[in-house]
């Protein structure tokens, strides 16, 4: 079979998150690849649309939930602008799933702290759904998420769903400036929030995602409330084509993020040559 | 099976025996190229020229064309339909293949069958049968055997020709495949001639002279040395133009995008690129890890020295340097090499 | 060669720049170097070998060099008409640039040759030479060489251009068909500076990139009309095109059309206004109406 070769699914459903943000939620066509389809949080696919290309998003949804996957995505470049002129029923393409994953097993008998920014939350919420649908194998749950202004939020109906249960404790914040007249969560950078969430660092993973300058101001917060750099995970983002380690574009040093990664360790990404 | 003793004339034979049965031959045609040769389809032996020119493009593009249609769609309302392209292909020979070229189809294996095996390629490899013809050594600037390699290096070859004279070869068999080919004809069996050992100890020598080996360790070393201040100011005249990455037999850097044909459908195809250009790891957001032509070709010698290395253990050079004569601004990767080795020295083997 | 030393010296030295782009021996022949420290210009040189025309290190897009900080550049006289063309088309600023004309006798096709000029090693392209003494100089170097020998290859510009127009194809669709689509052309050229090239642009794909022939006649017609007007001739793209396409000829062709229809020929005068940016009420126009 040729490795190129995409599955086509079928666009079951579309959600506008913000403006210029969109959920897919995918089916495959086949129902034989529908039925032997499996991936693990943290996992990307390459999505085509037929004419255009393909683009690179992680899937979105958790892998507890079978026959269909969702993907989320900022209409940015050529082939985004062309998904967001979709409709249900359009066909596209799927390849995957590719890279490595969130260590959920490892995860398993301990707390998960997850930080967000705005579309970062769409490999996060791979991890919390997982871990919400198994939520008896996990400790304290916390959700820290944030984005620009309340209109750049993402998942907004999932975020009332987690704001009412108890076993989630959620934390969401605009960036100052961000809020409207009836905001009613916080107002102030994430990693601000972070420090003033404060969560406990013992037995306790953290999963961060969100644009490069959010996270470069996180980790220490995290650091400083006692999180090992080997118990932080994130994702990496580079331009990427093939997805699966042949086309040379996305390494970084000798770390190829679509083999290697997307998902790494605070750890593992110190020693990293300064190339992304 | 023994090696083999191969007239001119039983060559030809062989040529016109290859093309009447279907499968093409490929070897070194001249052309008025300041090189002198491109790979080119053959229909008789006199077509080629097997006494030395270096062709100006590698094998490479026999196995990873420059643009290759990965798949074809056709575009219908709500529905899109694929066409899948073939993975075999027609039986050809490649004659006289250098064995630089030849090793690098083999290196370029071992990235092509990472966890996912790329069927194009290997279609192509399995119907093809690669003749390598030992070289006395080109010229001043090649370094096969600093990297590992020599001018006789069988890796990757089914079946090694080094000349006798001026009409014959010994010909040695490495793969079942070079076996099956030579069992076509009925060639004397020959053990290696003192000729045939002199040449190739000659050729060796003579390409030994031109770079040293590449020292132990030294993939590890590039490794920790990304801010090292040999690469601060390495590419000041490097145009970033991607001739080098162009003409080398292991670059393999792609691009994939759809392009339409006709009206209802397309091609998706796969492009080779170069990482040399600036624009090769933008993204969308505007951003660039390789911001400057500097990192841009410490990018091109880390990936060939130091992370093929480690991932794949085979260096991505085979020492052809074709990069350095097709360089419009002088730039010198054995001359890198050299000051790199001097660097590790310097710096005590890790 | 020691009067170019010394002035690179002395600029240096003094502070007027902080680099000095010219061209040095290399392991294998003549190549460009950024000398950026007075102690190293005795390695600047200059012979028939200094084929490449370095005022595409000017394009400011590249921005390590940009870093070096002001420059001196070494050029002869058809490089001179590419720095000239950046000053015209706002790419750089005349005292921003200190520019060092050298006297040139014509140089060889590749830098890696020898030095000696024949009718055989001349490049083709200094028999077409109006410009052997640099006028946009701030200093001129150099003795004055005798006329660069005639070249005894065939005049293919005019070869092309007697032609029937399907041979004419046939050569072209045969030299084309060699092309890859690795833009060394472009990236060469002191003149092809936009930031994004409209073969680059995706928004939409003007150009397709794939090395088709369709999709190469695309990229190289437009690189070509892109150039009208501009080209300096200083065949760096046929020089750097590993795939040895004489990009040249098409581009001469071009020059020619543009001197019968415009009266114009690429000089060295950042003033002197080009056809593609301005115009004259007397201009042509039966291809318009």
């Amino acid at each position: 079979m040729n490795i190129y070769q995409p599955h086509l699914m079928r666009i079951d459903e579309v959600v506008a998150e913000t403006s210029d943000t969109q959920t897919f939620k995918l089916s495959f066509k086949d129902p034989q690849v529908a039925q032997q389809f499996k991936f693990l949080a943290g996992q990307f696919g390459e999505y085509s649309v037929f004419g255009e290309g393909e683009c690179t998003f992680c899937i979105a949804s958790s892998p507890t939930r079978e026959g269909y996957i969702e993907c989320s995505f900022k209409a940015a470049g050529k082939v985004t602008q062309s998904l967001k002129r979709l409709s249900v029923g359009d066909t596209i393409g799927f390849r995957g799933p590719y890279g490595n994953n969130f260590p959920l097993e490892q995860m398993k008998g301990h707390s998960v702290v997850f930080v967000a920014g705005g579309i970062g939350l769409a490999p996060v919420r791979s991890v919390i759904w997982n871990v919400l649908d198994l939520r008896d194998q996990f400790k304290n749950v916390t959700i820290i998420y944030g984005a620009r202004s309340v209109g750049d939020l993402v998942y907004k109906r999932e975020l009332a769903a987690w704001a009412v249960r108890h076993d989630v404790k959620l934390w969401t914040t605009v960036d100052p400036g961000g809020q409207t007249a009836d905001w009613k969560g916080e107002v102030g950078f994430v990693p601000a929030i972070v420090e003033k969430a404060a969560p406990v660092a013992t037995d306790a993973y953290a999963v961060v995602c969100g644009p490069p300058v959010m996270i470069k101001f996180t980790l220490p917060v995290l650091a400083k409330l006692g999180f090992a750099e080997e118990r932080i995970y994130t994702t990496l983002e580079n331009r990427m084509k093939c997805g699966l380690g042949k086309c040379g574009r996305c390494n970084i040093g000798p770390v190829y993020v679509c083999k290697d990664g997307p998902v790494f360790s605070a750890a593992q990404i110190k020693a990293l040559p300064p190339e992304y | 099976m023994n090696s083999k003793s191969l007239s001119l004339a039983e060559l030809a034979a062989l040529v016109r025996d290859l093309n009447a049965s279907g499968t093409s031959v490929v070897a070194p045609v001249p052309t008025r190229s300041l090189c002198g040769a491109d790979y080119r389809p053959i229909t008789e032996l006199n077509q080629a020229t097997l006494n030395g020119a270096l062709p100006r493009r590698s094998l490479k593009e026999l196995f990873l064309p420059a643009s290759e249609v990965l798949l074809r769609y056709r575009l219908k309302k709500n529905d899109v339909e694929l066409l899948p392209v073939p993975t075999t292909f027609t039986p050809q020979v490649i004659l006289g293949a250098r064995p630089c070229d030849a090793a690098g189809v083999a290196v370029l294996d071992r990235v092509m069958g990472w966890d996912y095996r790329d069927e194009l390629w290997f279609g192509r490899r399995a119907a093809t049968t690669i003749v390598s013809l030992a070289c006395p050594g080109f010229d001043g600037v090649c370094f096969c055997h600093a990297v590992g390699l020599n001018p006789d290096a069988s890796l990757g070859s089914d079946v090694l020709l080094v000349p006798r004279g001026a009409d014959a070869y010994w010909a040695m068999p490495v793969t079942d495949k070079g076996e099956a080919l030579l069992a076509r004809g009925t060639f004397a069996d020959l053990v290696e001639p003192a000729e045939v050992t002199a040449f190739r100890k000659a050729a060796e020598e003579k390409v030994a002279k031109n770079l040293a080996s590449l020292p132990s360790g030294f993939h590890t070393f590039m490794a920790q040395s990304f801010d090292h201040p040999e690469f601060k100011a390495i590419a000041s005249r490097c145009h970033g133009c991607g001739a080098c990455a162009a003409v080398c037999p292991t670059c393999h850097c792609f691009d994939i995008v759809d392009e339409p044909e006709g009206m209802e459908g397309g091609a998706r195809r796969r492009n080779w690129d170069f990482c040399a250009t600036c624009k090769f790891t933008v993204h969308a957001s505007g951003h660039n890890p390789r911001a400057t032509q500097n990192e841009r070709f410490r990018q091109r010698v880390m990936h060939k020295f130091s992370i093929y290395p480690q991932r794949f253990d085979a260096v991505l050079c085979t020492g052809c340097g074709r990069c350095v004569r097709a360089c419009p601004a002088g730039m010198d990767l054995p001359e890198v090499l050299g000051h790199l080795y001097a660097a590790q020295a310097a710096g005590g083997v890790s | 060669m020691k009067e170019l030393q010394d002035l690179a010296h002395k600029l240096l030295s003094d502070g007027a720049v902080t680099v000095v782009m010219g061209w040095e021996q290399g392991p294998r022949g003549v190549r460009p170097a950024m000398i950026t420290t007075a102690a190293n210009s005795h390695r600047l040189i200059f012979d028939p070998r200094c084929v490449h025309n370095l005022a595409t290190y000017l394009n400011p897009r590249r921005s390590h060099l940009k870093s070096l900080g002001k420059p001196a550049i070494v050029v002869k006289g058809c490089d001179a008409k590419a720095v000239a063309g950046l000053i015209r088309e706002s790419q750089i600023k005349r005292e921003d640039v200190v520019i060092i004309g050298v006297r040139c006798g014509g140089v060889v096709r590749k830098p890696t040759q020898a030095p000696e000029l024949t009718t055989d090693t001349v490049s083709p392209r200094c028999g077409r030479c109006d410009a052997r003494e640099p006028k946009l100089v701030d200093h001129l170097v150099g003795p004055a060489l005798p006329e660069p020998p005639k070249t005894c290859s065939v005049d293919m510009v005019a070869r092309l251009e007697q032609m029937p127009v399907q041979e004419r194809w046939a050569f072209w669709r045969e030299e084309l068909s060699r092309c890859i689509r690795c833009h060394a052309c472009r990236e060469i050229c002191p003149m092809c500076f936009c930031s994004t090239c409209v073969a680059d642009k995706s928004r939409p794909q003007w150009i397709e990139t794939s090395a088709t022939p369709r999709a190469n006649l695309a990229w190289q017609m437009t690189r070509v009309m892109h150039m009208a007007g501009r080209c300096v001739g200083c065949g760096e793209c046929t020089r750097a095109c590993p795939a040895e396409i004489p990009l040249g000829l098409i581009l001469a062709h071009v020059a020619q059309s543009v001197e019968q229809r415009f009266s114009y020929r690429v000089s060295d005068d950042p003033t002197l206004p080009a056809p593609v940016g301005a115009f004259k009420t007397d201009d042509a126009q039966e291809f318009i109406l």
